[in-house]
């Protein structure tokens, strides 16, 4: 990296050394020879970057009125400027951030919802990463023993900015990029983001243990397990789940066994796993414990999870959380180099390395309440400010970028209790937890501050947020709807409601179907497996026809429109990925999203229905409804600037061209 | 009593060694106190050794290894070379067993002493761990009463956990301030001392446990003296972190690099002392 301790120098940087040592010594000059060429700017130009998930244009302004986020005053009144930024369509996280990462559209950089599917069997497959085992094994008995390495790719198109960045010698830190697992390949410091798996591979799976009665919601991709025990002579024995071991022909699920041993009348107990001895209080956490899964004598998983014990008696209740990636011994690429995870490791410790680490799950099922859920996204919160002071104090040259996750899920999260409306709005959780959110934005005011005092007058800063956020009070089942206009058929009508990813259609008589969050999709022929509708003519006449009939829906209980704006993609996407969108993407309207079963092909009874749950704020509307913010301390050129644009803006600080691809434009002012 | 004060002897010359070197590297004392135990193990080795016996089977070995190599064609003499070379072995292996005899019981000693120096690593302050007193098979931790107060510096941060199935009562504890001092474990009237360290610096003696145990326990955990009899409480330990002696990366264990540093001491200075090995 440039410039960076890491001795390697590309053989390019090598010749520049070599030319400028020549040139000095020449002149009779001393001459740098580590690599600090700049761009083709006219100046050396600094940027630092806080990436804010979710941080609302309305709310943003508000709280700046009422004082409560003083730094971004401050930003703004010593020169600074303020837009709404035009978000992806749809407005999803992984997509975008891949806008703002590429400077491109979902046509441009392939990623269009946080669910694709394959068109070959229909089933949901999610969209930032593709795993493959390894290519060529050898068995020896049960045991199989790989001969080549299995491979995580990332699938986003595209080059990162950083990336281009590095070619024109600017270095630059990129902390926890969303859409960027496994980090793209780059000599720059990055450490991946949103989409990093737990030690499972999914985007977290908490494991919870009692002798009561508990259920969870599966989600996709993520959510708990409860593991029933018993509390036998004040002891329980039970196992962590660990990784699928991919080294037995069985592929059994790895597991690390370990006993609870309960005080018998006192509220403590003492917890020993892998030789390893801790005391919790009942309510109390554990600070990280290392756990290890040993797959074949030399082969191993290294993983990282906090307990948390809730109950002794009358029940007994342990939680523990998503088995982190270990950072120290990272099992999957997360970082570049490679190095860059253990050097925070050795200077903080064990740290969260898993994409989202608020485990909303564990609220959304109860396993956690909302003042232990925030507990731990305190600690969350807490070790994002530690990591942002540590490279805002070393950071000296190029760029910065540094992501915070923890507007966004506070907002899912705690919306209802702010929204008298909302389904599961509840009048005693609102009167303790209703200023959660904006307690949370004023966390961020901090992390602004903290970059505001180590920007000097060459140093630009940019604030900018993916998308806004609304209420989530009602959700579309858009695979009924399609099923009610018969548009999709199922192969048992009678069991409609136990229908899940489409095991119960008829693709012989289906035309369209929706997966994902905002995706719909035409069953084409030549493209679907089973495909009925020619391209062509027929497939864009049905689109118009369904995007219409979208449009025109009208919630029974409301009056409103559920789907604001149905996109057809062909229109609103450019670039080469186009032939991989969905045929329609659905802008809903304020307060509606899709229902929870129906982006896996489920078809409840109703069309329309309450969501009830504490996921309660979310972005899936249009994006016209939902923009992010953009704070510089320089002026935007620009009155309604896109997450493209800026993009192009990061490479205009460096004086770096865009590439033709990108559709953005710089919308910084130049001083 | 005649272990105590072994220990006290070997302690005090262990520490005495350590003491200069205890502000700097833990390298520092390790190569110090490796280099002092070649010396000595080469003195030993030399008195207690017969080096004629020794010498004699090492040139018949290197004689019969020449002999193999000059009449390699003829298998009844490679074969019986092959047989003198393993008698001759044999007898190299005899001449050591006295002086390793004699040496076995110093090494022993100094290991256990630099044990206490080099395993565990003093509690740093806001650092927590588990105090773990083990009871007699016999005694109910729930019905043993046992209690622990702690010195200034240090505080108690869980109730006990009292463990039937383990015999043992655990407590957690976190060091706040550095320094030094001794916790107490209370038995009905008795009262149990334990050593108990707080701080930073390189080297810093740290005794894990204290017992009443076995005379092999006297020996192998010399930090401190042995608890009285009279309570149900077998030993009190405190969980220390593990020491750390880096090097280029790595943690090395300091009982692997005392033995390779006194190896590589030993052969080095051989031939200072005369001794054939």
């Amino acid at each position: 990296m440039s410039g960076r301790g890491n001795g390697a120098l590309t053989r390019r940087q090598f010749l520049k050394a070599g030319v400028a040592a020549t040139a000095a010594a020449g002149l009779g000059g001393a001459v740098r020879l580590g690599p600090k060429a700049y761009g083709y700017g006219p100046a050396p130009k600094k940027m630092i970057i806080l990436g804010i998930d979710g941080l609302d244009p309305v709310l943003t302004q508000r709280w700046i009125d009422e004082g409560r986020m003083p730094a971004f005053r401050r930003l703004l009144e010593a020169g600074g400027d303020f837009r709404p930024l035009g978000t992806s369509l749809p407005p999803q996280s992984p997509v975008a951030w891949s806008n703002f990462i590429t400077g491109m559209d979902p046509g441009g950089h392939g990623i269009f919802d946080f669910i694709h599917r394959d068109p070959g069997s229909y089933v949901p497959i999610f969209s930032a990463t593709e795993t493959t085992g390894a290519s060529r094994t050898v068995r020896l008995g049960k045991t199989i023993i790989p001969l080549s390495g299995g491979r995580v790719r990332n699938l986003r198109r595209g080059q990162a900015f950083w990336q281009l960045l590095e070619k024109a010698d600017v270095p630059a830190t990129v902390f926890k990029m969303p859409s960027n697992y496994p980090p793209v390949e780059s000599r720059q410091r990055t450490l991946s983001g949103m989409n990093t798996p737990d030690i499972k591979g999914s985007y977290g799976i908490f494991n919870y243990y009692t002798n009561a009665a508990a259920s969870v919601i599966q989600e996709a991709g993520g959510g708990g397990r409860v593991h029933d025990v018993f509390v036998v002579g004040n002891r329980v024995e039970a196992e962590l789940p660990g990784p699928t071991n991919t080294f037995r022909t069985d592929a059994p699920e790895a597991a690390v066994p370990f006993q609870v041993f309960i005080d018998p009348s006192g509220p403590a107990a003492k917890i020993v796993i892998q030789g390893r001895e801790f005391v919790l209080k009942e309510r109390e956490w554990s600070g990280w414990v290392h756990v290890h899964f040993d797959l074949i004598p030399t082969q191993s998983v290294h993983g990282l999870c906090l307990f948390y014990l809730k109950e002794v008696r009358p029940k007994f209740k342990l939680y523990i959380s998503p088995v982190n990636i270990d950072p120290a011994r990272p099992a999957l690429p997360i970082s570049t180099p490679a190095s860059y995870a253990r050097e925070l490791e050795r200077r903080f410790g064990p740290f969260f390395t898993k994409g989202l680490p608020a485990d909303t799950s564990a609220l959304e099922n109860g396993v956690l309440d909302e003042e232990e859920f925030l507990h731990l996204d305190a600690q969350v919160y807490e070790e994002s400010l530690a990591m942002l002071e540590y490279e805002l104090g070393r950071f000296d040259e190029g760029l910065l970028f540094y992501y915070f996750s923890d507007a966004d899920q506070r907002q899912h999260m705690f919306w209802r209790l702010t929204d008298p409306l909302h389904p599961a709005y509840d009048e005693k959780l609102a009167a303790r937890y209703g200023g959660v959110i904006a307690r949370t934005y004023e966390e961020m005011d901090r992390a602004l501050d903290m970059a505001l005092r180590r920007a000097d007058r060459d140093t630009v800063v940019l604030v900018l947020s993916d998308h806004g956020f609304n209420s989530f009070r009602r959700g579309l089942n858009l695979n009924t709807w399609l099923l009610r206009e018969g548009y999709h058929r199922l192969k048992r009508p009678w069991k409609q409601e136990e229908s899940s990813l489409f095991d119960n259609t008829d693709w012989s008589k289906t035309r369209a179907y929706g997966v994902g969050l905002n995706s719909l999709y035409i069953n084409e022929r030549g493209r679907e497996a089973e495909g009925l509708v020619a391209p062509g003519a027929d497939k864009d006449n049905l689109v118009r026809e369904i995007a219409a009939k979208l449009e025109a829906l009208v919630d029974p209980r409301t009056g409103e429109h559920p789907v604001l704006k149905a996109f057809v993609s062909r229109e609103a996407y450019r670039g080469r990925h186009l032939k991989n969108a969905p045929d329609i993407v659905l802008g809903f309207n304020q307060g509606y999203r899709i229902s929870w079963q129906s982006p896996l092909g489920g078809f409840p009874r109703e069309i329309l229905e309450d969501n009830t749950q504490k996921w309660s704020g979310d972005h899936m509307a249009a994006p016209q409804v939902l923009p992010g913010v953009a704070f510089a301390n320089r002026k935007f050129t620009a009155g309604a600037p896109a997450l493209y644009d800026l993009t192009a803006s990061v490479l205009g600080v460096f004086g770096v061209q865009p590439p033709p691809e990108m559709i953005g434009r710089d919308v910084l002012a130049k001083s | 009593m005649p272990m105590a004060i072994v220990n006290l002897v070997f302690g005090g010359i262990v520490g005495a060694v350590l003491w200069p070197f205890r502000t700097l590297s833990p390298w520092a004392g390790m190569v110090a106190v490796s280099f002092l135990t070649a010396l000595l193990m080469l003195e030993v080795y030399k008195l207690t050794s017969n080096q004629a016996a020794i010498r004699r089977a090492k040139d018949l070995i290197k004689a019969h290894l020449y002999e193999m190599r000059l009449y390699k064609d003829d298998m009844r003499i490679t074969l019986g070379a092959q047989r003198a070379i393993l008698k001759a072995n044999l007898s190299y292996l005899a001449a050591n067993l006295k002086p390793l005899a004699v040496m076995i019981v110093p090494l022993v000693l100094i290991l256990a002493q630099l044990s206490v120096w080099y395993d565990r690593a003093p509690l740093r302050p806001g650092q927590e761990t588990l105090v773990k007193a083990r009871l007699e098979g016999t005694a109910d931790p729930v019905g043993a009463g046992l209690d622990l107060e702690v010195p200034p510096g240090l505080e108690i941060t869980a109730p006990a956990v009292r463990i039937p199935d383990l015999h043992e009562v655990v407590w957690r504890i976190k060091a706040v301030a550095p320094g030094s001092g001794r916790l107490t474990v209370r038995s009905g009237g008795t009262a149990l001392g334990k050593a108990v360290v707080v701080g930073d610096g390189p080297l810093r003696r740290v005794s894990a446990i204290a017992s009443r145990g076995s005379f092999s326990k006297r020996v192998l955990y010399p930090g401190e003296g042995p608890l009285p009899a009279g309570s149900p409480v077998r030993s009190i330990e405190i969980l220390y972190p593990a020491g750390r002696l880096a090097a280029f990366g790595l943690n090395v264990h300091w009982l692997i690099a005392y033995l390779v540093l006194s190896i590589v001491f030993g052969f080095a200075f051989k031939g200072v002392f005369k001794v054939e090995i």
